[in-house]
């Protein structure tokens, strides 16, 4: 997959360096040694090959106060995007991540849920009504993750 | 019969025409692209062509010499040379055709290196035959072209700076000296700018309003200087030698007589932030600008004061006064002055960083601007030189400056500021001196220490202590209780992430250009560049001058500079304008409009048109004339003249409808004509050139001085011969540089679409671009756009097309 057709690749070089990003950074408070900083200029330096070995590029949540905050309008978001398409299909996926795909492919929900059940009846609420499991299977297979992740 | 005067007659009849063609290799920026020697080659069969010459410089003195040369032994009487866009070199051109006998304006350059060679590197072939087709242009043009006669004007002795920041009074200063006389007009209630404002300067740590106060004393007192303060320049007419400026000046409400004792200022009850110490202390409504301030009296701000439009409900202050020298009735008056030369020194605005929210300023009280920092450590400041910060008046322990705040950044402005990074080492420096023990962090992208004795002090800074973070904060969060402030971010050369506990912020704030400093570019036709800042006539060699004869540039209204470069930059425009002055008289350029009165019949639809009232003449006369010296040449009147009783010198319609049909000559479909004003859009094509930036190599652009000198017949005749498009580009509206008369050209292409239309022609195939000298981009842009719309174009359609138009005309011809 060419990810520079995904993501425009000029963009990267306005960077400078100058770490607004990283320094707004959640993902920084729970695991001080990512930053988008450092992803773009090992880009930019050893390529996005490099890039996408590293399992650091799963811990953006996306939520664009990088991309809010800098100064060169870097759409750093769209390349974090970016990177983990191309990382998927390679095969870097982080294991929980993709357990919790294929609990979402086959049960309709991320996790498991019994025990909530459980709890609910406690609380003398209903059990949860049924997932669609059929639907969001199709709509899995429309993003094509089935290609990346089987299930 | 009336007594109707002679229109000058060429001197050369078509039978001895000899034309010479030097097409320059430009060391390789042409001939790296273009094959010079074949253009020459060709060029030697094109008519009247007697010598053609290939040559590796032809503006070095060997290559001038050939010319002189060949114009003496081969009796030349044109010159065509084929090089460098004819804004740099056709001066040089012109001299060394007048020093061989020659009159200058038998020479015509065709431009292959910024239209040609540089805008198309990748393809020799192309950039070759479109030289070739070039050249014709200019053969073809020069063969028609016809001497002029320049005529001198008067320079009046007078000059005039606005702006009285250190480079307004720098210029002001060394013209006077020199012995003429200098309005020097400034906004505000004194001269000082924002020199006066910074406590110590870079790299020598002067104390700033010391070295400045001894200027400004000489300024007040030096008698060929009129100083105008609380005064902006409202309107300008005329040209290089001979301007008119409305300048108003406002009522001060304070005589001459005053003798600053400050009774006034201690009986007013209206209070008001203060603008000289940034707003961190409060003033009254009667005050002087600031201790040192010239001229040295003090003024009465009309919004604050209770008596505003003439209701007097206070008068405290004059009966606090002891000399009555407070003048409520004092009106605004409007002054009309005649200078002879303008030096702009209008200076720059600082960046307000509100808009960066994540820094918190405006909402955190201990986060402020470096300005408010200098006025807070000057010992003329609110706190007395005193570092205190804000929030709780106590010293802070901890210090943090923030770079590039406002500066290269697409959130903000895009270029380096310049100053900031000195500023800064300065500014903890200045600490350090007063306060050994603050801890100081210094949050940085690049450092750039650029100039002399920079480095030195930059070093210095490090030795003494101060530590430099590469990295910028994310974000500040201030602890509501303490008012201390946490910055978020991550040491990029240790790779770690950082939380600083700060007292106080600092942000290096950037410079930008005055907010408005649209009016004054209208006002004098300035151009600006893409940031704003006025825009020099050329970058590295007219760096002072302006496009606009007699007016010239100074300070940091130019661009970002320290105070070093601005006085160097003034003394420059002030020595620039003494040799105007010095001279006495200026040559302006033979191009004016002339009118054949035996064609007149006094329609008076040229004088309607024209920009500077430079057409008299009435129905009684028979005829209209122009007024040679009041003529500046844009040509926007001959378009409208239905009798062809008018033209234009040395842009005649026969010489541009040759440089039309030449252009045109092979493959027409395929052309994009561009007509282009000198000014902006020729200027556009060139910048986009030297930028090197690439466009389709089909488009042959045509220099008139003003778009309004675009004929709609030259339109059509493009048409006609098959032309695949027609592009009239021009200045932006309100941007012309010739007083808007590029909204005629706006009317005529508006009223030839209306006519496409009824005819069934697309009305694509014209059209009409606004593009400033500083929009390379986006000239190659609209080239680009138009060449993709000529490859959908049907040739039987531009066939069908120079049909109807044909029809047309010749019926109205037969018509009338």
């Amino acid at each position: 997959m060419k990810i520079w057709n995904f993501f425009p690749r000029e963009a990267l070089y306005e960077c400078y360096q100058c770490a607004r990003c990283t320094g707004s950074c959640p993902a920084l408070e729970v695991a001080p040694a990512y930053g988008p900083r450092e992803t773009i200029l090992k880009c930019l330096n050893l390529g996005h090959e490099a890039v996408v070995q590293d399992e650091k590029i799963w811990l953006c949540c996306t939520c664009n106060v990088c991309e809010d905050r800098c100064p060169q309008k870097i759409p750093i978001s769209d390349l974090l995007v970016a990177l983990r398409n191309s990382a998927a299909r390679r095969g870097n996926i982080p294991g929980k991540l993709s357990i919790a795909i294929e609990l979402l492919a086959k049960t309709g929900r991320s996790m498991i849920v019994h025990q909530l059940d459980e709890m609910r009846a406690h609380h003398g609420l209903d059990p949860l009504p049924p997932a669609p499991v059929e639907e969001i299977r199709q709509i899995l297979k429309k993003t094509k993750l089935n290609e990346v992740i089987d299930f | 019969m009336k007594d109707k005067p002679e229109l000058a007659k060429p001197v050369y009849r078509d039978g001895d025409l000899r034309i010479g063609v030097y097409v320059c290799h430009c060391g390789k920026n042409i001939g790296g692209v273009v094959r010079c020697e074949e253009v020459a080659e060709f060029s030697k069969d094109l008519p009247n062509v007697v010598v053609s010459r290939d040559s590796l410089y032809t503006c070095s003195e060997p290559g001038q010499e050939q010319i002189k040369t060949d114009i003496r032994e081969q009796k030349l009487n044109r010159v065509v040379v084929a090089s460098c866009t004819p804004r740099l070199h056709e001066p040089t051109f012109r001299a060394a055709c007048e020093a061989a006998g020659l009159n200058p304006y038998l020479l015509e350059m065709a431009n292959i290196r910024e239209h040609c060679s540089w805008a198309h590197l990748h393809d020799k072939d192309l950039a070759t035959e479109k030289a070739k087709d070039l050249v014709s242009m200019a053969v073809h043009r020069a063969a028609l072209l016809a001497p002029q006669f320049e005529l001198t004007v008067p320079v009046k002795r007078v000059a005039m700076v606005i702006g009285g920041g250190v480079a307004g009074i720098q210029a002001s200063l060394d013209m006077a000296d020199a012995g003429y006389k200098v309005y020097l007009v400034e906004r505000s209630g004194s001269i000082g700018g924002r020199m006066a404002q910074i406590d110590k300067t870079f790299p020598t740590m002067d104390c700033s309003i010391c070295i400045l106060a001894p200027k400004m004393s000489e300024v007040g007192r030096h008698p060929n200087i009129e100083l105008l303060t609380l005064s902006e320049v409202k309107e300008v007419e005329g040209h290089i030698g001979n301007f008119r400026v409305k300048v108003l000046k406002k009522a001060r409400h304070v005589t001459k007589e005053c003798t600053a004792c400050g009774d006034c200022t201690s009986a007013c009850p209206q209070l008001a932030p203060d603008e000289f110490n940034a707003g961190l202390s409060i003033r009254r409504a009667i005050y002087m600008p600031f201790a040192q301030a010239v001229p040295s009296r003090f003024l009465i701000d009309m919004n604050q004061c209770l008596n505003n439009q003439g209701i007097v409900a206070c008068d405290r202050c004059f009966q606090a006064c002891s000399n009555k020298c407070i003048d409520f009735a004092e009106t605004d008056r409007m002054l009309e002055l005649e200078v002879g030369t303008i030096v702009v020194a209008t200076g720059v605005d600082v960046y307000d960083p509100t808009a960066l929210t994540e820094l918190g300023y405006g909402r955190f009280p201990n986060v402020i601007t470096t300005l408010e920092f200098e006025r807070l450590i000057n010992a003329g400041g609110p706190s007395g030189g005193e570092l205190i910060r804000p929030s709780d008046r106590k010293r802070p322990e901890k210090v943090a400056f923030l770079q590039c705040i406002g500066s290269r950044s697409k959130r903000s402005n895009p270029y380096c500021s310049n100053v900031c990074c000195m500023n800064t080492v300065k500014d903890a420096l200045l600490i350090k001196e007063h306060w050994p023990e603050t801890e100081i962090y210094v949050f940085y992208i690049d450092i750039r220490a650029f100039g002399k004795g920079f480095e030195d002090l930059f070093q210095r800074a490090r030795r003494e202590g101060v530590t430099f973070i590469r990295g910028i904060p994310g974000e500040i969060i201030e602890d509501i209780n303490s008012g201390n402030l946490k910055l978020l971010g991550e040491n990029t050369l240790l790779g770690t992430p950082y939380r600083y506990d700060m007292d106080m912020v600092i942000l290096s704030v950037g410079i930008r250009p005055r907010s408005d400093a649209g009016a004054l570019q209208r006002l004098l036709n300035l151009s600006t560049d893409t940031d704003g800042f006025y825009m020099e006539a050329h970058p590295k060699l007219r760096p002072v001058d302006t496009t606009t004869g007699g007016v010239f540039l100074a300070g940091a209204a130019e661009g970002p500079k320290d105070i070093k470069d601005s006085v160097t930059q003034a003394s420059a425009a002030a020595s620039r304008a003494n040799i105007l002055m010095s001279k006495g008289e200026v040559k302006v350029p033979a191009i004016t409009a002339r009118i054949d009165t035996n064609k007149c019949v006094a329609c008076g639809m040229c004088a309607r048109v024209c920009p500077y009232h430079a057409i008299e003449g009435s129905k009684d006369l028979g005829y209209y004339r122009v007024i040679e010296a009041a003529c500046q040449g844009c040509g926007a009147c001959v378009p409208e003249c239905k009798f062809e009783a008018l033209d234009q010198a040395h842009f005649t319609d026969a010489q541009i409808v040759s440089q039309l049909d030449q252009a045109l000559e092979k493959d027409p479909n395929s052309k994009i004509i561009c007509f282009a004003c000198n000014w902006c859009s020729y200027a556009g094509a060139d910048f986009a050139g030297v930028s090197r930036i690439q466009y389709p190599a089909n488009v042959r652009i045509i220099r008139t001085m003003c778009s309004a000198r675009v004929s709609p017949d030259w339109i059509e005749r493009a048409l006609i011969k098959g032309a695949g498009a027609v592009l009239v580009s021009g200045c932006h509206p309100a941007d012309c540089h010739y007083n808007n008369a590029n909204q005629n050209t706006l009317k005529r292409v508006e009223k030839y679409w209306k006519r496409m239309e009824k005819l069934g022609i697309n009305r694509d195939r014209l059209r009409l671009a606004w593009i400033s000298a500083a929009e390379g981009a986006q000239f190659a842009k609209v080239i680009q756009e138009m060449e993709s719309g000529i490859r959908k174009l049907e040739p039987k359609a531009i066939e069908v097309a120079a049909e109807a138009l044909t029809k047309r005309k010749t019926k109205k011809v037969e018509g009338s």
